[in-house]
């Protein structure tokens, strides 16, 4: 809390800020000005650190008890795991199924599969259109933003049917073909066509007199000029692929070898009253795309901000 | 991202008929039109395909444990009208999402306004506030189980502290359930909210807020007259994709009440792969898995026109 304090102040006034607190604004000189604009930021400060307890409390509940026994879970589901026990996580890790290691490289394979192919086909696709006239162009993105909007349970059964017609139903390859389908390549085209009309013709053109095709000018200019779209398609793709649900569930069927997501879903009510079991296979399950997000945080939020605005 | 429709042609260019299209007749292009071909073939393979598949099989009474795949016109259509099951699936999918999606996009507004500061505690306060969307829903829903079950976290926290004599069924009761469903969804769903709406903020040029200050503007009457008709395409997004994505909901509510108790919170996207899958009614449920299509274009459609025309009107 003291560090919050400490950083509030200096929002309170202007970015200036060359003396003490609050002392950059030129318009409240006076002490009593001064006085009411930082209690403002201080409770500004408070309201903020309750809103983002709210939001924190229930992972954070997951996060401690991961390391706490089933008493002291009970006990106190709050408090700190002083000192940390890691039988939940070894147990977890160690189940003659071998759920949690197994469902972690399902989950990677499909996700890299998914996001290796979707990405160059996505910013090759979007290329393409964002040179095509206004209207082609427009339809083709009406019929894409279709694709955002249709449930998954509209499509899931003839998308197992052409699978099974095609022999790769209960197959990763089925998985990740049906991942290159639907709102996953919408949302890539959507980013990737923001981004791309950005880029001036006269390069397209330049390289175009140099007698450069179209497959060269999009991977050798294209592509290194629209890195940031690359970076939040592939962080919302694998996050998105990662979580997914029904797909998995249904198209790779309980046989194949589940998703981590999957796999948490089937198991995990056998331990409907061991809380730390529970709690320790939830944390293995979130660690990953936790850590990825808070490591890439600024191009995630960065991703978010410019496909929103533009 | 919706956003991303046509753009006037550039009027100060001599051609405007050929503008941008220096494609079609490069020889050069073929391996990039075929790149691009190769991305839409899985799309009409796995999207436009499947979707004409299942409007076919919804006039069908196909059901592969009966082996029975007859054309039966509008039977499956008009079975919908007497369908209890379905209309309260249809009456709790709704109310869920006008809730989650009215409750989320307020909280957003509000958290975006709180947290719209740029120095480092508060950009950790909104890196946390978007880590629900992080997690997958069913984690959330476990999580979020443990705490409203009947001998969960909160229930003998609750009781533990006198708040409570004996544990509320917070999902045992059909009203509760609904409205604890409410509670997770709209808790996942403002983390997104807030990020998109103090995306928008960042766009209200900072000369408008200071000569509001110089003018005395500031509270509600700033809000009104300055943020709210300057977030407005941050309110058309937010808003639409709150709506689509309550309407297609399922693993959140398949892990925390499974559509109980007594079928109180199926949701829609439930009933139709109960249909499928436990009653193997392949054919009723394309129907209604129609009819929710219907309804989230029809949803989505009439929020974004409703809420662009106010864009437009500024």
């Amino acid at each position: 809390m003291t560090a919050l304090n400490a950083h509030t102040a200096r929002d309170a006034g202007p970015p200036a800020g060359t003396g003490g607190p609050g002392s950059g604004s030129p318009a409240r000189p006076t002490g009593a000005g001064l006085a009411a604009r930082r209690t403002r930021a201080r409770v500004r400060a408070v309201l903020a650190a309750l809103v983002t307890l709210v939001f924190v409390a229930p992972i954070y509940l997951m996060l401690v008890n991961a390391f706490k026994g089933q008493d002291r879970i009970v006990a106190n589901p709050a408090s700190l795991p002083i000192p940390p026990i890691l039988d939940n996580l070894g147990t977890a890790l160690t189940r003659p199924d071998n759920l949690i290691p197994l469902g972690l490289r399902n989950s990677l394979i499909v996700v890299v599969c998914s996001v290796a192919l979707l990405i160059p086909l996505g910013a090759a696709f979007s290329f393409h259109i964002s040179r095509r006239r206004t209207r082609t162009r427009a339809a083709i993105l009406v019929a894409l933003a279709a694709g955002l909007m249709v449930p998954p349970q509209v499509t899931l059964l003839p998308t197992i049917q052409i699978l099974t017609w095609l022999g790769l139903d209960h197959s990763y390859p089925g998985l990740i073909l049906s991942n290159l389908g639907g709102g996953y390549l919408s949302f890539a085209v959507f980013v990737y066509v923001g981004f791309m009309r950005g880029i001036p013709d006269e390069i397209i053109q330049a390289a175009r007199i140099d007698g450069a095709s179209g497959l060269r000018i999009w991977w050798q200019i294209v592509m290194p000029l629209v890195r940031p779209a690359s970076a939040t398609v592939a962080i919302f793709l694998s996050l998105w692929i990662w979580n997914d649900f029904l797909n998995p569930l249904f198209i790779l069927g309980p046989l194949q070898g589940q998703t981590i997501t999957t796999g948490l879903y089937l198991t995990i009510g056998q331990y409907s009253v061991d809380y730390g079991q529970l709690f320790g296979i939830m944390f293995l399950a979130g660690v990953l795309p936790v850590l990825g997000y808070l490591a890439a945080q600024k191009q995630f939020v960065a991703g978010l901000t410019a496909g929103s605005t533009k | 991202m919706l956003t991303g429709a046509a753009t006037p042609p550039d009027p100060a260019r001599p051609a405007p008929r050929r503008t941008r299209s220096w494609l079609p007749a490069a020889r050069g292009d073929r391996g990039l039109f075929l790149l691009a071909a190769l991305a839409f073939g899985p799309y009409l393979m796995f999207l436009v395909l499947p979707l004409l598949l299942s409007l076919r099989s919804s006039f069908t009474n196909q059901n592969p444990l009966r082996a029975t795949n007859e054309f039966i016109g509008l039977r499956n259509y008009t079975e919908m009208a007497g369908d209890e099951q379905l209309r309260a699936s249809l009456a709790f999918t709704l109310t869920l999402a006008v809730g989650v999606t009215i409750a989320a996009n307020v909280l957003g507004v509000a958290f975006a306004i709180l947290l719209n500061r740029t120095s480092l505690s508060y950009r950790v306060m909104r890196t946390i506030a978007f880590l629900p969307q992080v997690l997958s829903g069913v984690i959330v829903a476990f999580v979020w189980q443990t705490i409203l079950t009947q001998n969960g976290l909160l229930n003998s926290m609750l009781t533990g502290i006198g708040l409570l004599d004996e544990p509320y069924p917070w999902l045992g009761s059909p009203r509760a359930a609904l409205f604890s469903i409410g509670v997770v969804v709209t808790w996942v769903l403002s983390g997104f909210t807030t990020v998109v709406y103090l995306a928008a903020l960042q766009g209200i040029p900072v000369e408008l807020n200071d000569m509001a200050e110089i003018d005395g503007v500031r509270g509600g009457q700033r809000f009104r007259t300055i943020t709210w008709p300057l977030i407005a395409p941050g309110t058309t997004i937010s808003v639409t994709i709150s709506l689509i994505t309550v309407l297609k909901l399922y693993d959140i509510i398949a892990v925390l009440t499974g559509g109980g108790p007594a079928n109180s919170t199926q949701s829609t996207a439930l009933y139709i792969v109960k249909l499928a899958f436990t009653s193997d009614r392949v054919g009723y449920a394309s129907a209604v898995a129609m009819l929710l299509l219907a309804l989230s274009a029809v949803a989505a459609l009439t929020v974004t026109s409703a809420l662009r025309r106010r864009e437009v009107s500024l």
